[in-house]
């Protein structure tokens, strides 16, 4: 009979393997946070455009090379040439050469009458009366330059107005030998250099080396130029710093975690076998709930697989209750006859754990839904995989008495003859928890879930103060079917930016030089009437010159890109194969980000994006979303102990529960942390596992000293694994850690609640 | 009295060396203002006639420079430590500020070197060569050695007396410049009320 269930079982698992393998190829596994918002709220950016300049933007890598108080550019241009053999790097830019520059210069010339500035087209209006004064006062001017090649060719100093114009929308930054430097207030020359990473800068291992290599560069400039220094700017250093401080955790963690579990089990069990078996129960377990969310809903997000995978980890819980109660009583009963003992509970604790997470459906976020699915799923087949297999995988276990048995047994006469406990411990949780949960303070602000290591970000700072440049993440994106449609966008967002610049919404803003063909036609027109006044004016001064040439001189966004002019530039401008085209305005210092969502809101095809302010708000979100959920679970499993049980002692199972989350959230505010969404979801899974304790306890069948050595190999168990958080340098991390820690310990403290009174057993 | 005899002694020592650029320097910097009237000619190459242009000009050691050109049409320029205006016509002013654009800025700090003889400014930007041309007149030619003055002017020639008299700049491309000052008014040593507004915005 039960030997047919197993079957069945590795029939099942076998379909959800094979299941699993026709889905993943097809899969996406996304890892973008912004897609865990909900869709309306994204904004209508097409993904490809969104991706393409987010992944542009994690290559970019910037430097500034300082010889020191001297301008000097060897310093800098070994550390380019040093860049430039670099396997892991492409494009590395410097300074204009010669020929850059005359390249430059006759690209302007040649397409003048398509380049028209933003100043010039103003003078041009009305007849361009203003264009001929300015262009007498520039030829009156002694510093200006202006020669008679200059005035023959172009006679309406087009290229000059043009170049006036980047000049002023160029950063604080001077050019010296072709270089962009910066000068810092103590008088320090600094030399820039732009460059790209090759592959994806999230690639660990390929990151490591790549700032291990930079680092070596850095040491070998200082051999050679002694008063040189370096700064260097990148999503590549903060993803390696991040990725470090990961793999110290995990190596020094990890180690912990493994002894602690491997001695824990040998220690009770006699045997390594348990630790197999629990592994292979999350392992289905996780097998599953993959295959079934990749089934509901095509796509699994990364942060749903890490978070289920862990909620899934507790069903490790099964499989030690069943082992505890077979190593106990392993010699009086058969292993079908010790299922069938601890079968209720187990059964109970799984229905009440799927109904608290099934909840979760009902969010309206993909992530969520997705997490709900995986841990209900995952969790049925774990607790499948220990009621249909383990009952065959337990033969030849060591059989023996509870060890600390009188320790543990003394501990339930306590709870179950001693008011001062029974009531005490409960009473003195509940004045911990109100007396934490009163001073807990909640803190969404992305920036502090993880201290960043100061010497990169007062680089960073150093540079945004130099460059003018900031990283802060904030820009507009506009988009639109062609490039035309785009760039007509931008010519209607450009008086908004300047009119919110004005008020002081804004800092500064960098809008790509590039018209759309529409206003380059009108610009011509504007210039074939301003043409002639011109000539008439500069003959009234003595100054005859021939008419200008005004042909058509059309930039479309494919000619500028493939043109020198556009370096420096490139990186704001997106165009996809089918047409669909992009442009990115960033945004620097910004005093009104809501001023800004509001032009966005009110313009087609322009979309707002503040990274900071919108992971803040994604945080905010799901964290007070969850704790609606956690009190609908709650709420979920009173109803079902009050059904099962009665008024009273389905609420009195539901304290353990209550209290555990209150500690945890006691234990937060008292080591000095903030509730965010990570000990929210920490939260979620102490739900779960005081679930098990309780239910385990509440076992009718079952014997109260095993179920409580059950749970406390249970509780040992996830303090090694989980519970090593703690000790993690990432402070999210460690902050989930606590809370996980002190719940489950007090969801241990408590589960003898649920047992039955003295009396009434008796 | 034995002051005095060394005053006397300093100061036929000091007549008897040769004038200096520190010299220069230092008698421009203790006039705190000074206004002249210009004459500017330009000559452009390719171009048959000199473009002419006057007006008058106000150097304020405390504010800036203010120039303003009156033939054959008025513009007016105005350089101090944290803006560069340009006005012209009925146009609406240029506002340019060192913090948006030092730049441009670079050059607006060297037309103010020019004039005062700022001996630091100069030298980062020019190699200078000083003569002494005899009674209290000399004369200070300029080669840039930095971009983009480099790219413009082959020299800057200064000349003067305890005043600056003449600019003569050679462009690059063939053309030259000379501007001459006249009328130097150094009273009152300080700006007028009306003066002080030219620096205001």
């Amino acid at each position: 009979m039960h030997r047919r269930l197993a079957w069945s079982w590795l029939a099942i698992v076998t379909v959800l393997v094979v299941l699993l393998a026709t889905l993943l190829p097809k899969a996406r596994l996304d890892s973008s946070v912004l897609s865990l918002l909900p869709a309306s709220s994204l904004g209508k950016v097409p993904p490809q455009i969104e991706n393409g300049f987010l992944q542009r933007l994690d290559r970019q890598m910037m430097w500034m090379v300082s010889p020191g108080n001297q301008p000097d550019p060897a310093a800098a241009q070994w550390w380019q040439t040093q860049l430039q053999q670099q396997p892991f790097l492409a494009g590395v830019q410097g300074p204009m050469d010669a020929k850059g520059q005359q390249e430059w210069g006759k690209f302007y010339f040649e397409h003048r009458n398509g380049l028209v500035d933003n100043q010039t087209r103003g003078r041009l209006q009305n007849g361009g009366e203003a264009q001929a004064q300015w262009v007498l006062s520039q030829l009156y001017s002694a510093f200006s330059g202006v020669s008679g090649k200059e005035l023959t060719n172009d006679p309406l100093m087009l290229v000059r107005g043009s170049q006036l114009a980047l000049q002023q929308t160029a950063s604080q930054m001077r050019l010296m030998n072709g270089w962009l430097v910066a000068r810092d207030k103590q008088g320090r020359y600094w030399y820039l250099l732009h460059g790209e990473l090759k592959g994806s800068s999230f690639d660990m291992q390929q990151g490591r080396k790549a700032v291990e290599q930079l680092q070596a560069l850095q040491q070998n400039l200082k051999q050679h130029f002694p008063q040189a220094e370096v700064m260097s700017r990148g999503t590549l250093f903060y993803s390696d710093y991040a990725s470090q401080q990961a793999k110290h955790d995990v190596s020094t963690l990890g180690l912990a975690t493994v002894i602690g579990v491997l001695l824990l089990v040998l220690a009770v069990f006699r045997s390594v076998r348990p630790l197999l078996l629990c592994a292979t129960s999350v392992a289905i377990g996780a097998l599953a709930g993959t295959a079934i969310t990749l089934l509901c809903f095509g796509e699994l997000h990364l942060m749903t697989l890490v978070m289920s995978m862990s909620i899934v980890g507790v069903s490790a819980d099964y499989t030690l209750y069943y082992l505890t109660e077979r190593m106990v009583h392993g010699g009086e009963n058969s292993p079908i006859a010790s299922l069938r003992k601890v079968l209720p509970a187990l059964l109970l604790a799984l229905a009440t754990t799927a109904i608290a997470y099934l909840i979760m459906i009902l969010a309206p976020f993909p992530g969520i839904r997705q997490l709900a699915v995986f841990a209900a799923s995952g969790l049925i087949a774990s607790c499948l995989t220990v009621v249909c297999w383990y009952p065959f995988a337990v033969r030849g276990l060591p059989i023996r008495a509870v060890p600390c048995s009188r320790l543990l047994t003394a501990w339930l006469e306590a709870w179950q003859n001693q008011k001062a406990v029974r009531f005490g411990v409960p009473l003195a949780l509940l004045m911990v928890s109100l007396a934490g949960m009163a001073s807990l303070k909640i803190n969404d602000d992305i920036a502090s879930f993880q201290a960043l290591p100061q010497d990169l970000v007062r680089e960073e700072q150093a540079i945004t103060a130099l460059t003018g440049q900031g990283m802060d993440q904030k820009w507009l994106v506009v988009y639109g079917d062609t490039a035309e449609q785009t760039l007509q966008r931008l010519e209607k967002l450009a008086p908004e930016l300047a009119e919110a610049k004005k008020q002081k919404a804004i800092e500064s803003y960098r809008l790509i030089p590039l018209a759309s063909l529409e206003q380059q036609q009108a610009d011509l027109q504007l210039l074939r009437e301003a043409a002639p006044i011109l000539q008439k004016r500069l003959a009234e001064s003595g100054i005859p010159v021939t008419a200008p040439n005004l042909q058509q001189m059309a930039v479309t966004p494919d000619l500028w890109q493939k043109s020198v002019i556009s370096s420096g530039w490139r990186l704001l401008w997106l165009s996809l194969p089918d047409g669909k085209s992009g442009a990115l305005v960033p945004v620097n210092g910004v005093h009104n980000s809501e001023l800004l969502a509001n032009i966005a809101a009110k313009l087609p095809g322009v979309s707002w994006v503040d990274r900071k302010v919108m992971f803040n708000e994604l945080f905010s979100h799901f964290r007070s979303l969850l704790t609606i959920l956690l009190a609908a679970a709650v709420v979920a499993i009173a109803i079902s102990y009050v059904l099962r049980l009665g008024v009273k002692r389905g609420l009195l199972s539901v304290v353990p529960s209550l209290l555990s989350l209150g500690c945890g959230l006691a234990a937060l505010s008292f080591s000095g942390h903030t509730l965010n969404l990570f000990s929210l979801l920490a939260l979620v899974l102490v739900l779960g596992i005081g679930i098990n304790y309780t239910l385990f306890f509440s076992n009718p069948r079952g014997t109260p000293l095993t179920s409580l050595l059950a749970i406390s190999v249970a509780l040992l168990t996830t303090l090694f694994t989980l519970g090593m958080l703690v000790f993690s340098q990432t402070q999210a991390i460690a902050s989930f850690g606590i809370v996980l820690s002190c719940g489950i310990f007090c969801a241990f403290l408590t589960a003898p609640l649920a047992l039955p009174t003295q009396g009434k057993r008796e | 009295m034995n002051k005095i005899i060394l005053m006397a002694l300093l100061c036929i020592s000091f007549m008897a060396n040769a004038i200096t650029l520190d010299d220069v320097q230092r008698s421009f910097a203790s006039q705190p203002v000074v206004r002249a009237k210009f004459q500017q000619d330009r000559q452009i190459s390719g171009m048959a006639q000199p473009l002419h242009s006057s007006g008058e000009v106000l150097i304020a050691k405390s504010k800036g420079l203010w120039w303003q050109q009156q033939h054959p049409f008025p513009m007016t320029l105005v350089l101090d430590d944290s803006h560069m205006v340009q006005v012209m016509g009925s146009q609406a002013p240029q506002i340019i500020t060192a913090d948006s654009n030092p730049q441009m800025f670079q050059f607006n700090h060297l037309l103010r070197a020019l004039f005062q003889a700022d001996r630091k400014v100069l030298d980062e930007n020019f190699s200078s060569a000083f003569t002494d041309q005899g009674n209290g007149k000399w004369q200070l030619v300029l080669t840039p050695t930095t971009t983009p003055l480099d790219k413009l002017f082959s020299t800057i020639t200064l000349e003067g007396d305890k005043y600056l008299n003449r600019i003569a700049l050679n462009d690059l491309q063939g053309d030259f410049t000379e501007i001459t000052f006249s009328d130097h008014r150094p009273n009152p040593r300080k700006l007028t009320h009306e003066e002080q507004q030219r620096f205001a915005f």
